[in-house]
């Protein structure tokens, strides 16, 4: 499936999210602002670190917490939106 | 005596994008109380341009303008990004809905008293206290909610801990008086003397800015809490309590106040405790607009944060991660007004207060307001003034 979120993206991410969550273990379905992991201005530095290190913008209803929520959500939305840039890649 | 103006055209550079033509809007009147009127200049590129006008008794200064304009736009607006509108609730309510301003203020019902400052009369008093009472009752039912009655005046050191000086430093009223001297006070009644201008004579011999005016209920609660653990592992707290803030020209009728009574209730614990409440406080809000037969929306909304370091980076993740929605409804055939929010605070105030959670983290908080005038002054636009065409329970419990 050409949108599935990939392993080598979950580990991008959680590798940049190291950095931010002092050593706590984060689940790839754990709501990361819902449990006080990062405070909400952390979601700025989180879109634009994704946008940034793959290359894309995000805007309109992509700016959505439903894409930024997990480290599962990163990673489906980094996915699609590969799928749509790439077309049928 | 007549107020003569002129109309300056203060070029944005750079031009702005259109959708963000309501985060400009609300800010305009905080860039110079000189400006009394404005409108914004849109072209292919976007708002290009806004023309400000100005009284021309005091000196006016175009260039100065355009520079204080800008610096508002690069530090508020610049860096924020678009997020698309998000309705979480609708419903349609019954028959139109026609603004019952001029006609309450034509019966004696709303009487206005100064800029952003009106009285109340009935109908409007006792529909203020009974939606009040339905609100109260719902959260004590709800939560066990806990309610206190609150000082008008709040501490400007308490004030200064909630952070609302570097978030909202427009909207802040203070309160003084005059120095505690024999010498000042007859050197002000001195000044006041022969009709001298009492600005002045204020001025010169007031001190102690010690105290404001509280722009909401909830930092009251923070404060009551303050420097301890939370009692409880999870707490709700319910105040009504008169709330003010600098609304400079954006007052309009009961819509948009200087002076105005909150209803609030503050969710103190976990953060699953506390969005949890929110949650369930949403859903019976929306059942008591139901219930009143008001249509209206809940969704997304954000707080006008200004010039703050943080400014745009706040108010756009604000947004994105959905921490404050507002509960709207309609005042007319457009218009409408946001009669409460549900916000979530994460750590903030648990955090710059000293709120111990139950391991001793910072406490996680969230609050919701509902704003009375407007509760009402929305009722009254749905259903009218005269009680006969309102749902029978309101009218039972408020008919005079």
């Amino acid at each position: 499936m050409a949108d599935a979120p990939t392993d080598e993206d979950k580990v991008l991410i959680r590798d940049f999210l190291d950095g931010h969550v002092h050593g706590v273990v984060v689940e790839d379905d754990e709501d990361l602002f819902a449990s006080g992991l990062v405070n909400s201005l952390f979601a700025v530095q989180l879109v634009m670190w994704v946008e940034r290190t793959y290359g894309l913008r995000a805007s309109g209803e992509d700016l959505d917490f439903a894409n930024f929520r997990s480290i599962d959500a990163i990673a489906g939305f980094v996915a699609r939106k590969k799928a749509l840039v790439g077309g049928d890649a | 005596m007549t107020t003569r103006t002129t109309t300056v055209r203060l070029p944005l550079e750079p031009a702005l994008p259109v959708e963000l033509a309501q985060e400009l809007s609300q800010r305009v009147y905080f860039v110079s109380d000189t400006i009394t009127g404005f409108s914004l200049v849109r072209s292919a590129d976007g708002i290009t341009a806004v023309d400000v006008d100005v009284d021309t008794e005091t000196a006016v200064d175009p260039a100065g303008l355009a520079r204080r304009i800008n610096l508002m736009t690069a530090n508020d607006l610049i860096g924020q990004r678009i997020t698309e509108p998000k309705v979480v609730w609708r419903a349609a309510g019954s028959g139109p809905v026609t603004d019952a301003f001029d006609e309450l203020v034509a019966r004696g019902g709303a009487v206005e008293a100064g800029e952003g400052l009106i009285g109340v009369g009935e109908p409007v008093l006792s529909l203020m206290d009974h939606l009040d009472s339905l609100l109260r009752a719902l959260v004590v039912e709800e939560f066990g909610a806990r309610e206190y009655r609150y000082p008008t005046l709040v501490s400007a050191d308490v004030l200064r801990r909630t952070g609302y000086f570097e978030s909202f430093p427009q909207m802040v009223m203070s309160v003084s008086r005059l120095h505690g001297d024999i010498d000042s006070y007859r050197g002000f009644l001195d000044a006041l003397a022969d009709g001298g201008d009492l600005q002045e004579a204020l001025s010169a011999h007031s001190g102690g800015f010690d105290h404001c005016l509280p722009p909401t209920m909830c930092f009251h609660t923070y404060h009551q809490f303050a420097d301890g653990p939370l009692p409880a592992p999870s707490m709700v707290v319910t105040a009504r309590g008169k709330s003010f803030r600098n609304e400079s020209r954006y007052r309009r009728s009961l819509e948009r106040l200087w002076d105005f009574t909150i209803r609030e209730i503050v969710f103190l614990g976990t953060p699953e405790f506390v969005l949890d409440a929110r949650g369930r406080l949403m859903e019976r809000a929306y059942e008591l607009v139901d219930a009143l037969g008001l249509g209206g929306r809940c969704e997304v909304a954000g707080d006008p944060f200004f010039l703050n370091d943080t400014t745009a980076a706040r108010a756009w993740s604000q947004r994105l991660l959905e921490l404050k929605y507002e509960l709207r409804l309609p005042l007319d055939g457009e218009r409408d007004v946001s009669v409460g929010s549900f916000n979530y605070h994460e750590q903030f105030f648990g955090r710059s207060f000293g709120i111990g959670g139950a391991k001793g983290e910072p406490v996680f908080t969230g609050c919701a307001g509902f704003g009375l005038e407007r509760f009402a002054y929305a009722f009254l636009c749905r259903h009218g003034l005269d009680p006969a065409h309102w749902p029978d329970a309101v009218r039972t419990a408020v008919a005079p």
